[in-house]
């Protein structure tokens, strides 16, 4: 496959903007960076070379408009689109790449959940095979995973053609996924991160955001909390996620796809995150240097300080952690019967279920889930889970025991035969310390 | 060697990870490599726990100064909190700067040679991301003679091995440009070859020549005179366990196909960066104790630069793997640049060197990398190395440096058979 040139549409974004980055370092291709205003493209080339730490890239890097997108394209042999996550734009911009593009160029977009298929529908028949989904994580330089998408129209050859480059060439953890609604990893990640967003509502007079963090911290395997992670992505894109899935699919887990209502109040607040100096929490920075952290209290509807919450069983996990006692921390971990401790297990053990579930549906094979969630959120993968589950009990007992309403709705005996032996290391993914 | 001494195998910790971010301290360390690396060489706790009830075994502990990164002293006895079947094994630690890992191999494989012990457990260690880049330089700065060469500098030893670099340049009046692409060069290569290794440090970091060759950037900004940080190895934390085995072991368990430690040498050149360049002058190396230590390892073994398939050197900096090109005798001194630029010493050429990454690509836990390299040299010789295998390996050689190339260790890992021929 034919790589020299590539055009990034929407270049200025976060994605579109570490995704160039990606193209001009590992791939050396010239890139076209399109953007509606030229001058902030060129604004954006310098965040662009930070972003793989590498100046040598810049030379590589060809600022460019909208107007000038098909000339662009034309000369490219790879576009990729990733501009606003919004079905009329990314149309537009399929039927004008569609029109421009080579016979031999590959087009992909960087959506996040839009359909594939549909988006294919914009180009001319003969190039609908040429088109396919390539959903990468932020920020890609350290979260190496790429999911790959082709549609009813794809040519295999192709999509193995770019398959072979993202991997071998761009280093990418590459995972063939079904045109499914946010695909495997954000669906895997998001009904995690979703779920305890409700439970931050539902325990709301024991504090709400910060006390599902700090049951669900970095200690549970995850580099960053879960509501961190909300507020780091933006509510505005947590909820676009959220709701493409609930809109479009049907699972035993469906209600843990809705917001709950302060949620909604804050994104209608245009409280949005960390980008927009405050969302689930909010960095306050004194003139004198010191900052502090604070955290939207649901009932009182204000932000206060973050509450350094002690957990007994915590405490203990850590103390195990730091010295490298993985199965006390375990042993702990299950046989605490504090309402946090299994607050902490049944979301461990309810992830790996759904993850189980949702690879069959979305994914090809079940490493694909662990290559997700370790590549794309840095989190201990859910086969590692149940590795790190098992130095201390017997994991498949401990689902039944603590999920019967999920053993319930789903076929429990025949997800736990997929369970095989994770090529991650679990070790590796939890952490002593705040 | 009149005895032989077999490797059994080991294990390496993931060199990406910071344990202080992770929040666990050097016991956590040493409790998964220590059970890795037993595991690696096929021996259980049990194992460990018979063996010491007959004075079979014992544990060799390399490390370079725990006390100043860690705060911790007496780390032979330290195990003894990784697992209680460390009760009573003879356990100290090895120290040598950056060759600390070289010099507690070299006691294992003593303590089995003269037949005292059937199994030794090398273990080197070091975490470094416990303080900031430029406090753990002044660390390191005691690998050099501190009140003569570290003392209130920043970053000692990029200085000296930029110094080091000069001296090459004016020794053999190599054209500077040529030299400096060569060391780019020499970066490049352990850049690409640690993205084949699933356990190196940079494994998902980009560089390129032109990234490396542009020195003075904001993105690889000089370090150490004419050295930028592309030319430098990493601040890592890591350890690397071997097991080393007596042939009566080996038989007695039935085990087969384990390599043998075939040779080392061991010299140690002038403290003073300066007396060492003094001395140079009546020898055709810039680093003539590493010469002659490599000259040793080829004479115990036997064999010849020529049965030397795959190399692992100490490139704390470009320009020390650059010396140590002439110094395995894969060019003349002076014209080492011929074996970057044929690519005779990358992977897939002739001689490849670092198939691992190297301490640039790798990673450098300075009181592991000795053992780490030997482990390599292992993984090689067994052909289980796996995206980095250099085909068909079957004598492999090491050089561990500590301090400005003062400690020289070399190690020559092959397969037995092959041996028992040339002699034969």
């Amino acid at each position: 496959m034919e790589t020299k040139t590539v055009t990034v549409i929407g270049a200025t974004g976060t994605m579109g903007s570490n995704v160039a980055g990606i193209f001009a370092s590992f791939g050396n291709a010239k890139v076209y960076c399109v953007g509606r205003d030229i001058e902030k493209v060129k604004k954006t080339l310098p965040r662009i070379v930070k972003s793989v730490r590498a100046d040598a890239i810049a030379e590589n890097l060809i600022p460019a408009d909208l107007s000038m997108l098909e000339s662009c394209v034309f000369d490219s042999n790879l576009i990729f689109e990733s501009s606003a996550e919004n079905m009329e734009v990314k149309a537009g911009i399929a039927r004008r790449v569609g029109q421009a593009m080579k016979k031999t160029a590959v087009s992909c977009t960087g959506t996040s959940g839009l359909s594939i298929t549909d988006l294919a529908g914009c180009y001319p028949k003969k190039l609908r095979e040429r088109f396919f989904g390539v959903h990468m994580f932020n920020p890609p330089y350290n979260m190496p995973l790429c999911e790959v998408t082709p549609t009813i129209y794809s040519d295999r050859t192709v999509l193995d053609e770019l398959k072979t480059y993202l991997k071998d060439v761009l280093f990418r953890t590459v995972v063939e996924v079904k045109d499914s609604p946010a695909f495997l990893g954000n669906r895997i990640g998001f009904q995690f991160i979703n779920e305890a967003l409700q439970y931050a509502d539902r325990y709301k007079d024991n504090g709400g955001i910060d006390y599902i963090d700090a049951i669900l911290g970095s200690f549970t395997g995850r580099a960053m909390a879960p509501l961190t992670t909300s507020d780091f992505v933006g509510l505005d894109v947590h909820k676009a996620i959220v709701d493409n899935i609930y809109q479009h699919t049907q699972d035993h887990v469906h209600e843990t796809f809705l917001l709950p209502m302060f949620f909604r109040k804050l994104l209608s607040e245009k409280k949005l995150g960390r980008k927009t100096g405050g969302g689930l929490y909010q960095l306050i920075r004194y003139e004198n240097g010191l900052k502090r952290q604070t955290v939207y209290d649901i009932n009182t509807e204000t932000y206060r300080d973050v509450i350094p919450y002690v957990f007994p069983f915590e405490d203990k996990m850590k103390k195990y952690l730091a010295e490298g006692d993985y199965a006390k921390a375990f042993g702990q971990l299950v046989k605490n019967r504090s309402q946090e401790a299994e607050i902490c297990v049944s979301f461990l053990l309810k992830y790996i279920v759904y993850a189980l579930y949702a690879t069959k549906e979305v994914g090809y094979s079940i490493e694909a889930a662990d290559d997700v969630m370790a590549a794309g959120f840095n989190w201990c993968p859910p086969l590692a889970m149940f590795q790190a589950f098992s130095t201390a009990t017997d994991v498949s007992a401990l689902i039944r025991e603590r999920l019967p309403d999920i053993c319930a709705k789903v076929d429990i005996d025949r997800l736990l035969m997929d369970i095989e032996p994770s090529k991650y290391d679990y070790r590796i993914y939890f952490k002593s310390g705040r | 060697m009149d005895r032989k001494v077999y490797i059994l195998g080991g294990a390496q910790t993931d060199f990406e990870r910071n344990w202080t971010k992770e929040g666990k301290n050097m016991l956590a360390l040493l409790k998964e490599v220590t059970a890795d690396g037993l595991d690696g060489a096929g021996l259980s706790f049990d194992d460990v726990r018979e063996l010491k009830r007959e004075d079979r075994v014992a544990c060799f502990v390399g490390n370079f100064i725990a006390e100043k990164y860690t705060e911790q002293g007496h780390l032979g006895a330290l195990l003894t909190e990784v697992d209680p079947v460390f009760y009573g094994v003879p356990s100290a630690r090895y120290e040598a700067a950056c060759a600390s890992g070289s010099v507690a191999i070299d006691a294992a494989q003593t303590k089995i040679q003269t037949g005292d012990y059937d199994v030794a457990i090398v273990i080197g260690w070091e975490l470094m991301k416990t303080v900031d880049s430029k406090v753990g330089g002044d660390f390191l700065g005691r690998a050099a003679f501190y009140d003569k060469e570290s003392k209130g500098i920043d970053l000692p030893f990029p200085k000296l091995f930029g110094r080091l670099a000069d001296e090459t340049i004016r020794k053999y009046g190599v054209n500077e440009e040529r030299y400096m692409d060569s060391l780019a060069q020499i970066a490049v290569t352990n850049y690409a070859n640690a993205k084949r290794n699933p356990l190196s440090q940079t494994r998902k970091w980009f560089m390129s020549l032109e990234q490396a060759k542009m020195r003075g950037t904001e993105t690889n900004p000089y370090i150490g005179g004419r050295l930028a940080a592309s030319d430098c190895s990493q601040v890592t934390d890591g350890a690397a366990v071997v097991v080393l085995a007596s042939e009566r072991f080996v038989k007695e368990r039935y085990i087969k196909e384990k390599p043998i430690l075939k040779g080392y040498g061991h010299r140690v050149a002038p403290m003073l960066f300066d007396k060492k360049m003094q001395e140079q002058q009546g020898s055709r190396y810039i680093l003539p104790w590493t010469r002659q230590a490599v000259l040793d390892a080829y004479r115990r073994s036997g064999l010849s630069v020529e049965e030397i398939d795959v190399f692992e050197t100490h490139d704390c900096f470009t320009s020390s793997e650059y010396a140590a090109i002439s110094a395995f005798g894969l060019t003349e001194p002076g014209r080492e640049y011929e074996a970057v630029e044929s690519g005779m010493i990358a992977l897939g050429g002739t001689k490849p060197i670092n198939p691992s990454g190297g301490l640039i690509g790798c990673g450098h836990p300075v009181g592991a990398s000795g053992v780490r390299m030997f482990l390599d040299l292992y993984k090689q010789v067994m052909g289980i190395a796996g995206r980095y295998q250099v085909m068909g390996a079957e004598n492999a050689m090491m050089l561990n440096i500590g301090g400005s190339a003062t400690t020289n260790y070399t190690f020559v890992v092959g397969r037995p058979k092959k041996r028992e021929e040339d002699v034969g």
